[in-house]
């Protein structure tokens, strides 16, 4: 975002945290297509997408006064929206809480890159996607975390609820389970990871 | 050759390697075709998985971005409407009309819509043949509330609740029914002798009691009569009913008829046609009755309300007694032991003998039929409500932008919100009735709920009136603040053409009718959904 985007910006998230409900209404418009995909992404239905989605804003605009206008204000809200769908999830148990250990130790093959490259390039977006859907919550969320909302590793780390060092590996189990589900041959391991 | 292993790469290629690590990895690259190849192909995975989680693949719900949802098409609604209309009438011609004429006299026959749907009603005689009807529709909600719930699962946890509780509810429904002894048959008799050790619930064309009952009686029928001894509660939903044993707790009971010529231990509420309280019967407790006919011979042990076209009192009052109607009659014989209010058109007629512990305190009221209003005075009412109206309508407009524009757009729907208006209103008042019958809430809470709908019912107007004006007009601009004078001349030609339509014989009912369902129903969806968004603004 260009600096003057961003002081449009600032200048909006002032007004809203006053209370102007023009400029929240603003913030929302801008916002909610991006988060709804985000929660469609990561939550089960579409139903639980929306949901999610309008009670993430009514939670932004409770939580409005916390802000840091040094932060960015896309990456705030991926924050506020990871916490809450991860937060859902866990109340669902559909999330799985291993032990960052437990991850570190699974194996994982070494991948062929020709095999890799070939495999991937042959997927439609909506193959893959639909692949993601059959991910245990966590590598899912894991995923669109870095993917989709281009979230840093710290705030990967504190979302998940692993040490930093750990999300590498994560993200990089999430990748192999995805493969594995493409290739047709997910099974065991997806069942060891606790597949939701 | 030692190579770099693929979270090395992977790690490399977020940007998270210690930058000597990254050095080593770069130069090794350039040597290693293995290594430079993964690298390769993990930042291609990265790129594919990037473009197929970023991608726009499918629409944003209306709910999200705040655009009308989709609606069902315009002919399931008018064909629903058309079906509740056709209902109305039926219940109307069967069932009301021959009860509206000597209700009016009460002073609460009248011609408002509320009296009309729920008192009147009351004494319908279809209703027993309607617990069918009743238990089949129960039945099809249970069966869509189940679907609706296994298709989204447990998804949040207040609309889990809400299904919990409904599915709950109609599961316990039945069981409390089955708890008790359920009778059902054209002819329901508990002969003399017979003793019953639960509650009853009998339905059927005849229900009568002549033994004992050790627990509630909940009769659905014609024909109710208890000569027999009931030691809980009678509640009864009839035609003709007649109590002529004893009852040791209550009596509440919405009937055509009822002549009361037994005992009954606690207190007696009752809506009917005619309520008629011999003098060998007793009432341990206070008396709430609503009737077109009251006569009370018997005893009242405390005090007394009634709403009562033509009353005559014989008997005893033994509290307090406060009485609206056309007219009473205390006779010779009748005793009132606490003050005595009576409101209606003219003087109680209070024969020498009467025991009276101080003397009426009246309140005359306007008699309706000999005070009818002139056309230019009726034009003129008119003209003040339309006034008051467009009034109305100005203030939700400045000071509730919001919720304004979210039960115009509401209205939009036509077809949604008559439905939504036709439900909340028959439905909110049957049970508010029943909740203040049975005193769950009791009177006050009753009336105050019942209230509690005037406003609605006011406003409901303002958003039809501002609909048919944008329809006639134009869309008004979408910024309330800069078109003010646009919404304001809309709003108040679309009230003009309602109120003109409202003078108009048979027709203005049948508006005014539209008009209260449309715009009542706008308004509840309109409040639902300002509550829904968290008074985020709506884009128009």
């Amino acid at each position: 975002m260009n600096p003057a985007d961003e002081s449009v910006l600032q200048e909006k998230i002032a007004l809203a945290k006053a209370g102007n409900t023009e400029a929240w209404g603003e913030l929302y418009r801008n916002y909610a297509p991006a988060i709804f995909r985000f929660c469609r992404r990561t939550m089960p239905t579409r139903e639980d997408a929306e949901d999610a989605t309008m009670d993430i804003f009514v939670k932004v605009r409770q939580k409005l006064s916390q802000y840091d206008a040094t932060r960015s204000f896309s990456a705030w809200l991926y924050t506020v929206a990871a916490n809450h769908c991860w937060d859902l999830l866990r109340r669902r148990k559909l999330r799985q809480d291993l032990e960052t250990g437990e991850v570190e130790n699974m194996p994982l093959e070494h991948p062929d890159p020709g095999q890799l490259e070939q495999l991937i390039q042959q997927r439609t977006s909506q193959e893959i996607r639909r692949a993601m859907d059959q991910l245990p919550s966590r590598s899912r969320m894991a995923l669109v975390l870095r993917y989709y909302s281009d979230m840093s590793y710290d705030d990967i780390a504190a979302t998940l609820g692993v040490r930093r060092t750990f999300v590498g590996v994560v993200l990089l189990r999430a990748r192999h389970q995805l493969r594995e589900i493409l290739e047709g041959k997910a099974g065991a391991n997806l069942a060891t990871g606790g597949a939701a | 050759m030692i190579h770099f292993d693929e979270m090395a790469c992977l790690l490399y290629l977020e940007g998270q390697l210690d930058p000597q690590r990254a050095k080593e990895l770069e130069t090794h690259v350039e040597e290693c075709p293995t290594c430079s190849n993964l690298l390769h192909a993990l930042q291609t995975e990265t790129t594919h998985l990037s473009a197929a989680l970023t991608e726009d693949n499918e629409p944003i719900p209306a709910r999200i971005i705040g655009e009308r949802t989709r609606r069902l098409p315009v002919w399931i609604w008018s064909l629903a409407f058309g079906a509740f209309a056709a209902f109305s009438y039926w219940v109307w011609v069967d069932g009301l009309s021959p009860f509206f004429d000597p209700l009016s006299n009460a002073g609460f026959g009248g011609t408002d819509l509320f009296t009309m749907i729920v008192f009147n009603g009351a004494f319908w005689e279809g209703w027993g043949d309607m617990m069918d009807a009743m238990q089949i529709g129960a039945l099809i909600l249970v069966a869509v509330v189940a679907i609706v719930w296994i298709r989204r699962r447990l998804r949040r946890p207040v609309a889990v609740a809400v299904v919990m509780s409904a599915l709950l509810l109609a599961v316990a429904l039945p069981q409390r029914a089955s708890a008790a002894d359920v009778r059902r048959g054209r002819s329901i008799i508990i002969p003399a002798g017979e003793v019953i050790h639960n509650d009853l619930v009998a339905a059927g064309p005849s229900v009568r009691i002549d033994g004992t009952v050790d627990g509630d009686v909940i009769a659905f029928t014609r024909n109710l009569t208890v000569t027999g001894h009931v030691t809980g509660d009678v509640i009864g939903f009839a035609g003709v009913t007649l109590i002529d044993g004893t009852v040791d707790g209550n009596v509440r009971v919405i009937s055509r008829n009822i002549m009361l010529q037994g005992e009954i231990g606690k207190n007696l509420s009752t809506i009917s046609n005619s309520l008629d309280l011999s003098s060998k019967a007793n009432v341990g407790g206070g008396a709430i009755a609503l009737a077109a006919d009251g006569d009370l011979d018997g005893k009242i042990q405390h005090d007394f309300l009634g709403l009562i076209g033509r009353g005559d009192i014989e008997g005893l009052i033994g509290g307090e007694a406060w009485i609206r109607g056309g007219s009473l009659t205390v006779e010779s014989t009748g005793e009132i032991r606490g003050p005595a209010t009576f409101e209606g058109p003219q003087q109680p007629d209070v024969e020498s003998g009467a025991k009276l512990a101080s003397p009426f305190r009246t309140e005359i009221t306007q008699d309706i039929r000999r005070n009818r209003r002139t056309a230019a005075r009726s034009v003129v009412r008119g003209l003040f409500g339309y006034v008051a109206a467009v009034a109305v309508g100005i203030f939700l407009l400045l000071v509730f932008p919001g919720f304004f524009r979210a039960a115009l757009r509401e209205a939009d729907s036509i077809g949604l919100p008559i439905g939504v208006g036709a439900l909340a209103l028959i439905t909110g008042a049957f049970l508010l009735l029943i909740g203040m019958l049975l005193l769950f809430i009791g009177v006050g809470a009753g009336v105050a709920g019942a209230l509690a709908y005037a406003p609605i019912l006011y406003v409901a107007q303002v958003f039809v009136g501002a609909w048919l004006g944008n329809k006639i007009m134009g869309a008004a601009p979408a910024d309330s603040s800069a078109a003010l004078n646009a919404w304001i001349t809309r709003l108040a030609v679309g009230l003009l053409i309602l109120r003109i339509l409202s003078f108009i014989p048979v027709l203005g009912s049948f508006v005014w009718l539209a008009v209260l369902l449309w715009g009542t129903g706008a308004v509840l969806l309109g409040f639902y959904k300002m509550s829904r968004l968290e008074s985020m603004p709506v884009p128009v």
